[in-house]
């Protein structure tokens, strides 16, 4: 019993191993690693002495000496940054210091008897766990946790109280809808996993939970559902999460870049939500979602191209009016890639495709342009990425003023100066609202990219530049993969099922098989009723009214 | 789940076929009509027709060859079947003539491109983005190479069937007529020339070891063949029915002439000659990439290589300098007729004599065992 034990033998070691090796003391991480796997002893005052040597020089680190019921020399510290003070006083020093259980406090007890006592009489803290690793101890501290020592006793208390503030629970900014939930996850990890969990409550929920980051720490959250989630996937989701080495890890746009299969690719093959119905409905589907604490966005794996132009709300409005809507999505998608290159190489390769009344008009726009048609639409392709740039970064006051003088300069202005033609400009403005279309702003931002090496493809080779320039992509696009599904399931490879719900979607009740893309373990989504209508009776039909109600 | 070469063999029945299809319809396409005219003037249908039948003779044979040894490609069958020699001579002649099969593609695509569209521009740049985009895309995985066919095969399909639709209207049957002719010293060597044009389908060797279920390897053949033959006789029909026989006989690319005489409704396009050209890159470039990928497929195998990604760069300036060689459109073509020829006695021919031989000596890849086999040698 030598309170100093591990001070004196750390001493001792560094004289003995020389000056040269290690100049300085230990970093606190150092000391920690090298006392993994030690266990908290009964000597109050050796893990006093351990903790505080750690943590004893942050200014926001508590440390008091109590006396539960009076009489047993105690401990409690925490980091009073990441606690509510006011709450602690009332859950866990009064329940200590008040004598509350009178038979208690009658006659000393025994260590044994105390060590039963505290959790199961004295403190009536919901989350309270024990821990016997001296490491953990320090750790839960640096969590936001509030440990409890107490002299005699091998094992520490710890409760949680952590309250960090959070912004409240808001619409999501980036997936806005008209119809549907308008809930969007947060920073906390714990109220997204709790928007998810009121949603799901099943049994086979499951979350698991890691920490990754050296420094940070984080919390991440592996979400899925036990039966139908491939538990492969599952596997693999958590291998290559376990297989992060990384300091900092401050959002999902971190872990994303780690677990992704291709990183030299424009394409996302993880998609983005910050909906909480969202990453439900992935769950529920088959997938695997990937929460973490700090972020307000979940990483559905695995993700196929088609997602990334389907939205929530899709699926919460009615069967015509959601496919109509996404039809639109997708001609916007398509515009936003290649309308650029294919009006520059009908302007400088195929004027004869226009029909002839617009080639005049086409022609007589085009007079002033010094520039060849693919510089005029390069140049105005850029300005407008600049002119959207600039927008992002804007204070919200001032970006209103910068999109009016925006629009005037690439607009009216530009055309009046003979700097681009009339056409051009309605080119180069359907493009853009076209990638504003695409729901996934990832996805959108692959396209955008693109659309610069195809307007230059057009600007030499004309249409058939054009048409090498997609098969390239297209090309890249079947090569990709997500977890093994190839990017663009369930168009090529073909799968029925998925089919369904991929450009076009069907009635909901069509969809009663979960897509075979994603092999789960239970196909069935719902029961299969071929027709919905027929279970259905026209109540208030006069026709079909008998007694009384008729014969109003 | 059946495992090959390390990954699962995943090709579906509908990749099959539709490998076969967009390999089948390619540069032909535009080419083959004025063959066809050539060959039998007003019977030119029925001339397509026994070419397509004659070269889904072979396929056919490729098939059988193929579903009895489930297992493994025609370079290791066919060391089984005739001896390692033997085989690796025959094997050889097969991946030259395909090198320059892609060769000739290419120049032939490069040539419509630069004659019809892009007239400033020297003929080495298109021919050279041609081989490039084929070589890119040969680095992939065989599964990749069947799921690229998958997905271009409706675009391929689509713009030659509306093309053809939309000059229905100036069609005049009296140009078809008789349907039969048979005094004809071309006839022959036309319809050999003719199926020739058809040989691409050859890369179902290395397809059908893949496929998921290779026992309906020769449904898939089949399917695929029928339809992309469908739309040759159609393509055929329209436009011997349309310019009538002897004017298409002068030609060199009447589908294209066809594609000009097309307009659409309502004048959203002017002209559809120039889209047409775009849409068949796709054909020419699936047509292209399976000649590609089965030489150096091909190769790689007999080299013992673990897979093709090594060669696909490395053949590419050989090809370029083959595609290059003929002076003119005229020298091209009497090199392909030549070409093509040789290559119905290696494409249909050298498969007889395996399947003979096979079938003689009672030889049989069981599938089971030809899985440790086809794993241990790739």
């Amino acid at each position: 019993m030598f309170p100093f034990k591990w001070l004196r033998t750390h001493t001792f070691r560094n004289r003995k191993s020389g000056v040269t090796n290690s100049p300085d003391p230990p970093a606190p991480d150092q000391i920690l690693n090298m006392y993994k796997g030690k266990l908290v002893t009964e000597s109050l005052e050796y893990t006093e002495r351990f903790i505080l040597d750690i943590l004893g020089e942050n200014d926001d680190f508590v440390f008091r000496h109590i006396r539960i019921l009076a009489r047993y020399p105690a401990t409690v510290c925490y980091l009073s940054t990441l606690t509510n003070e006011s709450n602690l006083e009332q859950e866990v020093f009064k329940p200590l210091m008040s004598a509350h259980v009178p038979h208690l406090v009658e006659q000393p007890l025994d260590k044994e008897h105390l060590k039963r006592a505290i959790p199961e009489q004295i403190l009536y803290h919901s989350d309270l766990s024990i821990e016997t690793k001296l490491v953990r101890v320090v750790e839960a501290v640096l969590h936001g946790y509030v440990v409890v020592l107490v002299d005699g006793l091998d094992t520490a208390y710890v409760l949680k109280s952590r309250s960090v503030k959070n912004r409240s629970i808001e619409q999501p900014q980036t997936e806005q809808v008209v119809q549907g939930p308008r809930e969007g996850f947060i920073e906390m990890l714990e109220t997204n996993l709790a928007l998810i969990r009121y949603r799901l409550p099943t049994p086979d929920f499951r979350i698991k939970t890691m920490r990754i980051g050296k420094l940070t720490k984080s919390q991440v959250a592996v979400c899925y559902i036990e039966g139908i989630a491939n538990p492969s996937l599952v596997a693999e989701v958590m291998r290559r999460l376990s297989k992060i080495d990384i300091d900092i890890l401050l959002d999902a746009g971190y872990l994303e870049q780690y677990i992704q299969d291709h990183h030299l690719t424009p394409f996302p093959q993880i998609h983005i939500t910050e909906r909480p119905d969202k990453a439900v409905a992935n769950i529920a589907e088959g997938r695997v979602i990937i929460l973490m604490d700090g972020s307000p966005f979940a990483l559905i794996v695995p993700s196929v191209f088609s997602q990334f132009f389907h939205t929530a709300e899709d699926y919460t409005s009615r069967y015509l009016q959601g496919n109509f809507v996404r039809f639109a999505r997708v001609v916007a998608l398509i515009f936003s890639l290649v309308l650029p290159s294919l009006y520059v190489s009908m302007i400088s390769f195929n004027p004869e495709l226009i029909p002839t009344e617009f080639a005049v008009a086409v022609a007589g726009g085009r007079a002033g342009v010094p520039f060849p048609s693919v510089v005029e639409v390069l140049i105005m392709e850029v300005s407008m990425e600049v002119l959207r740039e600039a927008t992002i970064r804007l204070p919200q006051q001032v970006g209103g003023a910068l999109s009016i003088v925006g629009v005037l300069v690439i607009g009216q202005a530009a055309v009046s100066a003979g700097f681009a033609s009339p056409i051009t400009v309605v080119v180069i403005a359907l493009t853009t609202i076209g990638s504003f279309a695409t729901p996934a702003y990832t996805a959108a931002f692959a396209l955008r990219m693109l659309r610069f090496p195809l307007i230059i493809l057009a600007g030499i080779f004309g249409l058939y530049g054009v048409m090498v320039g997609l098969i390239l992509i297209c090309n890249h696009l079947l090569s990709l993969k997500s977890f093994g599904v190839p990017y663009l399931t369930p168009i090529v490879p073909g799968d029925y099922e998925g089919l369904k719900d991929s450009v076009i979607r069907q009635p909901l009740w069509t969809l009663w098989k979960r897509p075979t893309f994603l092999y789960t373990r239970n196909r069935i989504r719902a029961r299969k009723s071929t027709d919905v209508n027929s279970e259905q009776s026209s109540v208030l039909d006069p026709g079909r009214m008998d007694g009384k109600e008729g014969e109003h | 789940m059946i495992v090959h070469g390390g990954f699962q063999a995943q090709i579906t029945q509908a990749q099959a076929a539709a490998v076969i299809i967009s390999t089948v319809i390619g540069v032909g396409v535009l080419h083959l009509p004025q063959l066809a005219a050539r060959t039998a003037l007003s019977a030119a249908p029925m001339a397509t027709f026994i070419a397509l039948t004659l070269s889904f003779v072979g396929l056919t044979i490729l098939s059988l060859l193929s579903m009895r040894f489930p297992r493994q490609t025609l370079i290791e069958y066919s060391e089984l079947i005739v001896g390692r020699w033997a085989a690796r001579a025959a094997n050889t002649l097969i991946i030259v003539f395909f090198i320059i099969l892609t060769a000739y593609t290419a120049r032939e695509f490069g040539s419509v491109v630069i004659v019809s569209v892009l007239r400033d521009t020297p003929l080495q740049m298109t021919v050279l983005i041609m081989l490039l985009l084929a070589a890119l895309s040969a680095r992939h995985d065989i599964r990749t190479f069947a799921h690229i066919h998958l997905f271009y095969t409706p675009i391929i399909l689509a713009p030659a069937l509306l093309i053809t639709l939309f000059s229905m209207s100036n069609s005049n049957l009296l140009y078809l007529q008789p349907i039969f002719i048979y005094d004809n010293k071309q006839f022959l060597p036309g319809i050999l020339t003719m199926a020739a044009l058809f040989q691409g389908s050859f890369v179902y060797s290395i397809i059908v070891p893949n496929m998921r279920e290779p026992q309906q390897a020769l449904r898939s053949s089949s399917w695929g063949f029928g339809i992309a033959g469908l739309l040759y006789l159609i393509i055929v029909t329209v436009i011997i029915s349309v310019f009538g026989p002897r004017e298409t006989a002068l030609m060199v690319w009447p589908t294209l002439e066809l594609a000009k005489t097309a307009a659409l409704p309502a004048n959203v396009l002017e002209r559809l000659d120039a889209p047409f050209l775009a849409l068949w890159v796709i054909a020419v470039f699936t047509t292209l990439l399976s000649s590609y990928y089965l030489a150096i497929h091909m190769l790689s195998k007999m080299l013992r290589l673990a897979d093709q990604r090594m060669l696909t760069f490395t053949l590419l300036p050989l090809i370029f300098v083959l595609a290059m060689l003929p002076q003119n459109i005229v020298q091209l073509y009497q090199i392909i007729e030549v070409i093509g020829i040789i290559g119905l006695v290696l494409t249909i021919g050298y498969p007889l004599i395996l399947l003979l031989i096979a079938v003689i000596r009672k030889m049989r890849g069981d599938a089971n065992e030809d899985d440790q086999n086809a794993a241990a040698i790739s």
